[in-house]
């Protein structure tokens, strides 16, 4: 690495590190380590969802992908978010918000009951860490690919970095640090576009070059007969139930917007980030294309990327997108970090130990977010060896998608959607999506609509059988502007 | 199964029709707050808008 760049990828560090520890004076209160003290502004929550939702498996991987299939890749940031992050922003934050929850399964342990509350804790907490332990990995191997450090200095100098900032200033610094990595990483995207298409002999030079060898690469579908994203799995699967599951359910997502100094902020923040995410693909699709145009010889599609930094940046800016790529890794991991120790501390312990100190929290939560992030430091080396486990808890999520929207949005629209009826829906949706999945062997965006397609209906005719909270109970757990609330 | 891929664009052009609608059904009150009536630019349903408005062209250019 060029000394200029090293100088660039320094400072960054210093000051994301600087920045997180300044921030970690004014923590106080559980409330202040978890929420930001409810303190955050609509342009910190859109900047610091887009960087939680940017991950390097979405920088570099999405990348390949649009070197591979083109822009279709897009999809994954228009249909497959947009939608989502519109309901999300008018319907689901106001209701979050005003039933003054830490998290969402909180939320479905107040709607429903605290057994699932504590399914769903449990579910995501686990494929959480692994998660981490993953992202962890995919940025030792990035530094390993452009400094040359070997894996363990990578995972401890990271692991490091990300802690000092995330242990000691919890939301607040996970979400002002989250909000300069984006701006790093849109800078970036800008400069590489206007590189490439500067060298590609402009724009119109750019797209002729592009489809005369890849007709459909500026198709923003695939035919139905495709072997991984065919269109009518991406629009049902993808656009109507996976993407709404990830961004009206997300934990990590969503905790931002719970930090907001108001309602209206929390709304307009997931509107902003939707703003932003339209713009996404010019920081993980461009390259791809770019790469594509310019005849790179690479052994792999994910090469796509570190190709375009190595050949086509100039000094100076390609350290700048190491640091992109660094920090879409650090955003997201310290977010995963904040958002788990929330989830153990408050829907798990909180539910199981029946007489826990709440004051406790601020201490538990700094403790749990140390003990996370060594657990994923821990796993990260062997993540390779673990392969099997993780696409089997990923495996799990991906079945938990379907059932868990049904309830949410049964559960946020309506006053009929039962706690017993919210278990029972739960659990056979679940098992439907595993019988769909293993026996009949379809693919996972097909099993998300069909399980989805299952729970919605179950769980509206079984609540018409057994007992419901009172309407006192549901008035602020669910969401009817149209009755003149 | 066996229409043609354009066929996915106009259905992705027509949901989010569907959803432009959607979202001028809710009443303002529940959108912006009392305090904020009288600044348009902080009716969310706009920004609704203007991004649902901005998807109709990226599906309609890239079809």
């Amino acid at each position: 690495m060029h000394p200029i760049d090293l100088a660039v990828v320094l400072a960054y560090a210093a000051l994301i590190t600087f920045v997180g520890i300044r921030i970690s004076q004014q923590i106080k209160t559980a409330k202040d380590y978890f929420l930001a003290g409810r303190s955050l502004t609509w342009w910190v929550i859109g900047l610091s969802i887009i960087g939680t939702n940017v991950d390097t498996n979405g920088y570099i991987g999405a990348s390949g992908n649009a070197y591979s299939i083109g822009i279709a890749q897009a999809n994954f940031e228009w249909i497959g978010a947009i939608p989502a992050m519109i309901i999300a922003s008018l319907i689901f934050i106001p209701l979050y918000w005003r039933a003054g929850v830490y998290s969402i399964a909180e939320y479905l342990g107040l709607r429903y009951n605290q057994a699932v509350r504590v399914v769903a804790a449990l579910i995501v907490t686990t494929v959480s860490v692994f998660a981490m332990g993953v992202a962890m990995w995919a940025l030792a191997i990035t530094l390993e690919t452009f400094m040359g450090w070997p894996i363990w200095l990578g995972i401890l100098t990271s692991g490091t970095v990300v802690g000092l900032y995330s242990i000691a200033g919890g939301l607040g610094a996970v979400a002002i640090t989250d909000s300069i990595q984006v701006c790093i990483m849109f800078v970036c995207g800008l400069i590489i576009v206007a590189i490439g298409i500067s060298d590609a002999g402009g724009a119109e030079s750019f797209v002729s070059k592009l489809t005369a060898a890849n007709p459909t690469h500026l198709s923003a579908y695939l035919p139905a007969d495709h072997e991984s994203y065919p269109w009518h799995g991406v629009i049902l699967g993808l656009g109507l139930v996976l993407s709404p599951a990830y961004w009206v359910g997300g934990q990590a997502i969503l905790q931002r917007t719970l930090g907001a100094k108001s309602q209206w902020d929390a709304s307009a923040g997931m509107m902003f980030a939707a703003l932003a995410k339209t713009f996404v693909p010019v920081l993980i699709v461009f390259p791809g294309l770019l790469a594509l145009v310019m005849m790179a010889e690479i052994d792999y599609p994910d090469m796509a990327l570190p190709w375009v930094i190595k050949n086509v940046l100039p000094v100076g800016v390609s350290g700048l997108m190491f640091v992109a790529i660094i920090a879409a890794l650090q955003s997201s991991i310290d977010s995963s970090i904040n958002s788990t120790a929330l989830m153990i501390t408050r829907d798990i312990r909180h539910v199981l130990i029946k007489n826990h100190d709440p004051d406790s929290d601020l201490k538990i939560g700094r403790f749990l977010t140390l003990a996370l992030l060594l657990t994923a430091m821990s796993i990260a080396p062997y993540i390779g060896d673990l392969g099997g486990i993780f696409n089997f808890l990923q495996f799990l999520l991906s079945l938990f998608q379907g059932p868990m929207l049904a309830l949410l949005l049964l559960g946020a629209l309506t006053r009929r959607a039962t706690p017993m009826a919210g278990i029972f829906t739960l659990v056979s949706g679940v098992v439907l999506a595993a019988l769909l999945s293993v026996v009949w062997e379809l693919n996972l965006l097909y099993v998300a609509f069909f399980s989805f397609c299952y729970a919605l209906p179950t769980l509206w005719i079984v609540s018409g059988f057994t007992e419901p909270h009172s309407d006192e109970h549901l008035e602020n757990l669910t969401y009817s502007p149209w009755r003149g609330r | 199964m066996e229409l043609p891929v354009v066929w996915a664009n106009y259905i992705s052009v027509a949901l989010f029709l569907i959803l432009g609608i959607g979202v001028w059904t809710i009443p303002k009150s529940a959108v912006v707050p009392e305090e904020y009536s009288g600044q348009t630019w902080r009716d969310l349903r706009w920004w609704a808008t203007a991004l649902i408005a901005f998807q109709i062209l990226l599906y309609g250019y890239f079809s």
